[in-house]
Formats: C-alpha cells, structure tokens, sequence
C-alpha cells in the first residue's frame, strides 16, 4: 500500500501575452481559487523564456512545498516537452502533472460574455484541479522478454521475413508443415515482371539463413498449443517423423534406385478431387517418383523424407542401401516447445478449387488446366496451336468468390509472354471481364497486346465442349462487336482465385485470431494492415488476402517490424493500463467479455486480471464493469467522477443547458480542438472531458452527471466500424440504448444521452451539433435533478 | 414483494454460476432458473433492500413497492453512479419526486 500523500498542488496559469485576460478576467479567477483546497501556489505568468516559474518550481518540488503541478493555458508542444524535461529532473514524476488548456474548450472563442466565460474557465480549472489531486505517480513497466521470433510458414513471406529478423539478430524458429521450404512460390516456373525463376530468390534468402546461423527450421511441424502473453509465449509444435535423420542424410539417390515402391509424383498444388496429378499426368508423363524422395516443395532442407504410408510392409530397402544409416523406420512423432517473444503468421494461400466452377468442365476434360498447372506446361509446352485463357474463372462471381484475387491477370500474361517465347507460333484468345493490371504491371498488358496471334476478347465463354479429335470448342460472344465465336482450342487455361490456406483457417481456430467473411486473417484498415486483434501476433503475407509474391515479402517484413518491440528482450509498457480493484469486483467477467483484445485471464481466484502485454490501454474494461472496479492508469474512475462533480450545472442559471461531451481522444477530441483552433465559437455551456476510446465511457459517469444536473450527456467516437479498439463505439451505444430506456421509465428524456460519431475535421460538425444539442435541450426544459 | 425480472435484459451475467443479483442478496433469494435467466425463489422473504436492482448492469430488474407504501402501479428506480445514487419515485398518479445523494466514504 502506497502511503497517502497530502496534494499540494501549485497552479500557473500562462496568460500567453495576454490572450487570455483578454477573454476572461485572470486576477478574479486567482482570486477564486484563493480558497481551493490543497493548492498551495497559485500564478499567473506571461513570459515563458523566463527562468520564472519553472526554477522556482524545482525549488518548491525539491523542497517539498508542491508535489503536483497544474498548468492553466494554451503551451506549444515542444514546450510542454521541455517543462516535463525539467520538472522531471527535479524528481516530479511526469503523471503528476494535468495539462487543462482553456483555449480548446471554446474560451476566448466567439463573443460570448467576459463574466460568462470567466466563470466556465473557474469551472474548468477545477475540473483539472480535482484530477490533479487524485493523479498518482505512475512508473512504466519492463517485463523480461524473450528474444526470439516464431514464424509460422516456411514459404517466401516466411522465408524472407525470417532472414531479415535474423539480420537484425534475432533469433528465429520456422515451422513449416511440408518437408521442405518454399511453399506455394517454390512451385511456381516463373515470377512477373521479370519472367525470372523464382528458385533464385528463395535460394537467396535461403543463403542468407544459413550464413545468420541463427535460424531454426522445422519441417513437418505443426502447431499444437499456443501460451504465454507477448514477449513470452511458448509454443508446443509437433513434430511428424521423416524417417531419415537429418544429421546422417547426404542425399546421395542410392536409397531411390533401391525403394521397390513408385507412388505418383506429389503434388505441390493441393487441389480438388482426384484429378490433382492430373496436370503432371497429361503433360509429364513420367510423373512418378519413389516412396523416399526428397524434401518438397524445395529439396530444403536437403535431407529425403520416406512417406510411410506407401511403404510395402516389412519393407527394408532403403535401410538397407544407405551409405551412412541415416534411414530410422522407427522413428515417431515428436513434440518441441519453442519460448518466443512473438508469432508471425505466414500461412500463405490455397487455390480456388476450380472443379466447383462446373460450366468450364475442369476435372472433365482433360485439357482444361488451371494456370498452376499452366506454369509446368508453359515451361516445356507440347505442340500446341490454339490456347484459350479463361479470367476470372469462379472470382468476382457471387456463385463462387465474390472478390479479384488482384494477380490472376498478370499471371496469365506473364505466362501468354512465356509461352510465346517457346512457341511463337502459337495462338491465344484472352477471355476477360477487366484486365487488371494495377500500378507497374500495365507494362505486362502493353506488351502482351504488341504481340502477334494474341486475341482479348470480353465476354466469359458461353460453352465448352470436347470434340472427338481431343480438342475443345469453345463458343463465346465478343460483347464489343457482338460477334458470337466458334473456337477448337488445344487447351484452355482457367485463372482462378486465391482462398486462405488450410493452414490459416487452422491456426486462426487454435489462436482465436479474428478472420474476415472470407477466412482471411482481419486487419485494421488502412491504418494498420497487419493488425491484429492478438498482441504480439501477426499475420502477413497472402494469408492476410490476395497479393503476389512482392506484396507478400513487404507484408511479412511489416508483421515482422510490428513485433519488434516484443522481441528486443524487454517488453516496455506505459503505465497507463488497466488496474482492478479486487475488493470491488465480483467476477462478473463482463471486463472479459469486452476486452477486444481477449487480454483478460482468470487468477488463482477466479479474479479477471489483465495480461498486460496484450493490453493496449483502450480501457472497454473501464466502461464494462458495473461496479466501476476498473481503472485506467492516468484515468481511474475516481479521477473522472471527481471531474464530474466539479461542473457546477447552474452556473447558467437553471434555464440555460450544460452539456458534458465524452470525446474520444483519437477522432472526437481532434476534432473539438481543431473547431476551437479555427476560431469557431464554441458556446460556454459545453464542456468535454477525453477519454481513450469512446468504449471507456462508464454508464455511471453518465448517471452522476445527471445525478449532478448536467441536462445532456454526449458522447462522441467513431464513424461504425473505424474504432481503433475493434468495437468501442458499439459497446458504448449499446449501453447508452440500455440507460436511455431506464431514463424513459424514470420519466427523464432518454435524448439527454446523445451518441455521435465524429470524424476528425469534423470540427464545424463538432459546433453545430453542440449548438442545436444545447436548443433542443433548451426546448426540453431543466434536467429534473438540477438545483 | 419481490423484484421482477425483465426476463428479456437479463442474460443471467452471461450464465455465471452465480449472477451478480445471487452475490449480492442479502438473503440469498436470487438465483438462475432453467432457461438461465434469474428469479427470487423465495418470494415471502424478499426484504426489498433492492440491492439487486440496483446493481444489475443490464436494468433488467425492477422493484414492486409493497402496498403498504405504495399502490400498484407505483414505481421507484435507483440510478448507480460511480459515487452518488439518484432516485425516482413515481406513484400511482404519475407524480414523480426526485432524490439525489453522494455516498459517504470515497470511491476506493
């Protein structure tokens, strides 16, 4: 228990140049506050390259003649900085002191009466003089970190952004759930714009791993369990066994000459139905390989994996023909724990299953491919003369997946580009509805379109049909001449879309990490894109939505940055968290339920306590809780229901309205600012009190400040759904929907709770909906409780 | 007379084992029925302290006044501020009185 130590608060009002006594007679505020309690100095000073005040305040904080200090007036930024600077060097702890800026709160604004606006500054100044007696010196937390990154994912985002952290010395683990590295890019021929392989790129990261040292990979890893807060998690993977030792293999093949057992060869394309080889089958016909073979989709590591399940039993021949006994039939699946400071997700992408998309006939006919496929065929194409692209196969279609993968037509430019260069001869008809070519990519298009033999035509086909030579006719209508067409094609292409991985829709379960309506991993946008609701993991790459391989690298490299902070060996957090007072709560968990980051856990005792390095200081616990028992440091309920209290509601006469905003410190308050900033007169009957998010409003703040006769209550946060803390603002409008009908029933207008959103220019907005709030509540007549 | 339950509002404190109205009864009368909503199951014994009322987060508790002190039809709604308690009493002919009190002791 902290010893209670007696305020003794010194105010100093800064006239800045008279400014201020030029709206408000300063010597008889002074004198007003001659008798506040606990103020032991109260000055008003005009200069403030004086060495005056701030000397003569380090000399009364270390004489112990003040402990707390109010500043009255408008102070530059860089200031305010500075006066912190020096009152801090001579021991005041930055939380004791209260900034009340008179200026932004509308007075010296409009022409409103100088004795009016006197008194609404009185007022104001003890609303910050009675938090500034309950402010309490707050230090900011360290919590022993772990320096280490999980990545989850070993393909090119995970790849990557793995070698990078390992740049900055980070130590990282990375999972991977296939045998080796790579993922769905290692699969891939060819990368636009560049039309270069992109083995090149992965095996540059992968280099780059390899000479950090500091990189640990797992392959055939899975997650199992996930524990601990940010900067401590551990994690339980399970590890599937490879039946070769990792230690011993040189990949040498003589264990492939021996193994008496041909399975088809895998398939590094996940697809639908039972034609998932089936591109291998048509177009490389020797698409088999042995039950050992090596690591896939990028022989990394380069160790072999045996597939078990294919194995003749009692089978013994590859043991039998390694050199160095690498080969371990017995070994069994193992469980790892990894201590990581933070979890990066690189779940990656899987493609539309296109055999869904019946009318194209994939899975029929044996020469419709999907472009994955298409990137092996156009590689080494047959002999082929006549080639259909189909865009948009099953995207932007509400039947199918109602939204553009964004990087189908690059794609298949890039491969109508490759494959002219291996056959020129060859011509292509381009099925489109909008070729999308965003930003550089439009080159691509240009010079797809020089090229001889390729035809754009707009319209989807109408019907495809396989003919008895082997080939395909496809009718379509160009919708822009309105030409039907009769086409015998050797191969159409489909371009499908990109749907979250299995791999993601398993983690975001096992994690509880938020996903959007259509399984991708949710994120803050545009302010944040790899947000999410869990501190200290992230998600980036495809797994986040569509993006080609140079948006997925950036988008690691940002998940990666975002958690940085959790990986740098201590967790620093500022010591404005949530605070709960057991001897009050009554575990009614609502503080749980609430909390948008899911920081809350049990305590030995059933007690929700705050885990506070997933806290981010929202304070929807504050608003909550029925019995007021949480607190925000920096913003307990105490500090703010003694704010309340401090309006005096008849200041105006019991016929003029008091109105008490609740702004919302990331929209609304800028907004008020600004309104007063640009010179906009805010009337003298409102006054607004900040707060961190509109969801931290308490029903009981409302209930004193009517109790205490304010006539309205405002509240004003985001626009629907642009709250920076998830759903602050419909918490808080469901709350004020539950008090306005206790209201009705005890015969008080339910409109004197008004809920607003308010962007942050919204500052003319701001004064026009004060102004017509406080006529309409004119109207209404007197709050009941007002004296 | 017990306090009846808005059996809409209440969510039974998200089916606690036991809801705030259950904690905080003085004499132990709330509790949860089947359809995990709260009811006073023991009628007689209701003291109307309304402590229940009061601290329902969702309002879904309302007090019927004894005839003793009121008809029916009379109403009287405690509001829950951090520090502070207003009152409304409404009686049978809709005159409404107001009461307003700070609590004594601070907030911690």
């Amino acid at each position: 228990m902290i010893p209670k130590v007696i305020p003794k608060v010194g105010i100093f009002i800064y006239d800045a140049g008279g400014r201020l006594s030029r709206a408000i007679d300063l010597a008889e505020v002074v004198q007003r506050l001659a008798k506040a309690k606990n103020v032991t100095r109260r000055e008003v000073f005009n200069n403030l390259e004086a060495p005056d005040p701030i000397s003569s305040i380090q000399e009364d904080l270390r004489a112990g003649r003040l402990n707390r200090i109010l500043w009255v007036g408008r102070f530059p930024d860089a200031r305010r900085r500075r006066i912190e600077g020096e009152l801090t060097a001579a021991g005041l702890n930055p939380y004791l002191q209260e900034w009340c800026d008179l200026e932004e709160q509308g007075i010296g604004r409009g022409d409103f009466d100088r004795a009016v606006q006197a008194q609404k500054a009185i007022i104001l100044i003890q609303m910050a003089l009675a938090r500034t007696r309950l402010l309490a010196p707050l230090m900011p937390l360290e919590i022993p970190a772990v320096d280490a990154a999980l990545i989850i994912g070993g393909g090119v985002t995970g790849l990557h952004t793995a070698a990078s952290l390992a740049d900055l010395g980070k130590k990282v683990f990375l999972i991977e759930k296939e045998s080796g590295v790579g993922g769905k890019v290692a699969a891939l021929r060819r990368l636009y714009p560049l039309i270069c392989d992109p083995h090149c790129g992965l095996e540059f990261a992968l280099q780059k791993l390899e000479k950090s040292g500091r990189v640990e990979i797992h392959t055939l890893t899975r997650v199992k369990t996930l524990a601990g807060s940010p900067g401590n998690f551990s994690v339980r993977v399970e590890k599937q066994p490879r039946y070769v030792d990792e230690q011993k293999c040189i990949a040498c093949g003589e264990c492939i000459t021996a193994c008496p057992k041909e399975i088809q060869a895998g398939n590094t394309f996940p697809l639908a139905g039972d034609f998932s080889n089936r591109g291998q089958q048509v177009w490389n016909p020797n698409g088999l390989e042995k039950a050992i073979h090596q690591a896939r989709p990028l022989a990394y590591p380069s160790t072999y994996v045996i597939e078990r399940q294919h194995c003749p039993p009692e089978c013994r021949e590859c043991q039998k023909a390694c050199p160095t006994r690498a080969v371990e039939l017995e070994q069994t699946a193992s469980e790892l724990e990894f201590k990581a400071g933070a979890v990066l997700i690189a779940t990656g992408w899987d493609p539309y299953p296109l055999t869904r998309v019946e009318e194209y006939g994939y899975g029929v006919y044996p020469n419709v491919v999907t472009n994955l496929e298409m990137e092996h065929i156009s590689e080494e194409p047959p002999d082929l003369q006549e080639v259909g692209f189909i865009q948009c196969a099953g995207s932007r279609d509400e039947r199918y997946l109602n939204y553009c993968s964004s990087v189908c037509c690059s794609i298949t430019l890039k491969q109508v580009l490759h494959l002219k260069e291996k056959r020129p001869g060859v011509r292509c008809y381009i099925f489109y509805q909008d070729i999308r070519t965003s930003g550089f990519d439009e080159e691509l298009y240009q010079r797809v379109k020089s090229l001889d033999q390729v035809i754009f035509i707009r319209g989807d086909p109408a019907t495809v049909k396989p003919e008895e030579n082997g080939r395909l006719r496809v009718r379509a209508e160009d919708t822009f001449s309105g030409k039907e067409l009769d086409l015998h094609l050797d191969l159409l292409v489909l371009a499908g879309g990109m749907v979250p991985s299995e791999g993601s829709r398993e983690l975001a379960h096992l994690l509880k990490l938020p996903q959007n309506s259509y399984g991708f991993f949710e994120a803050h946008l545009p302010c944040h894109p790899e947000e999410s609701q869990r501190t200290g993991i992230r998600a980036g790459g495809a797994c986040r939505g569509p993006m080609n391989v140079v948006h997925s690298i950036e988008s690691g490299h940002r998940a990666a940055f975002d958690v940085l902070p959790f990986l740098s060996g201590t967790v620093r957090l500022e010591p404005t968290y949530p605070v709960l007072n057991l001897t009050k709560c009554d575990k009614c968990k609502r503080c749980m339920e609430e909390c948008p980051y899911a920081s809350f856990y049990f305590d030995g005792n059933g007690f929700p306590v705050p885990d506070l390095a997933k806290c981010r200081q929202c304070g929807n616990c504050v608003g909550s809780c029925p019995l007021f028992a949480v607190s925000l440091g920096h913003f307990t309920v105490q500090q703010v229901a003694s704010q309340i209290q401090a309006i005096k509601s008849g200041f105006l006469g019991k016929e003029e309205p008091v109105v008490l905003a609740f702004l919302c410190k990331n929209d609304a308050y800028p907004a008020a600012k600004g309104a007063a900033e640009s010179g906009l007169p805010i009337p003298p009957n409102v006054f607004f009190i900040k707060v961190p998010c509109a969801g931290s409003i308490n029903n009981a703040f409302i209930a004193d400040a009517l109790g205490f006769g304010i006539d309205g209550v405002l509240i004003a946060g985001c626009q629907d759904d642009q709250c920076h803390y998830v759903k602050g603002n419909q918490l808080v409008k469901t709350r004020k929907e539950n008090l306005a009908e206790k209201l009705q029933k005890m015969v008080i207008e339910p409109q004197r709770v008004r809920f607003e959103s308010l962007e942050i220019r919204d500052s003319r907005r701001y004064v026009d909906l004060v102004t017509s709030y406080i006529a309409e509540l004119k109207k209404m007549g007197p709050n009941p409780f007002k004296t | 007379m017990p306090p009846k339950v808005d059996r809409e509002k209440c969510d039974g404190c998200k089916v606690e084992k036991e809801p705030l109205c259950e904690q905080v009864c003085p004499g132990d009368l709330m509790t949860l029925g089947e359809d995990k909503k709260a009811y006073c199951r023991m009628a007689r014994d209701c003291w109307d302290c309304m402590s229940c009322v009061k601290i329902c987060p969702k309002g879904a508790m309302e007090t019927r006044i004894p005839y003793q002190i009121g008809y029916h039809g009379a109403k009287l709604i405690p509001l829950m501020g951090t520090n502070t308690i207003t009152w409304t009493l409404i009686d049978i002919n809709g005159k409404v009185e107001r009461f307003h009190y700070i609590n004594r002791g601070s907030l911690d």
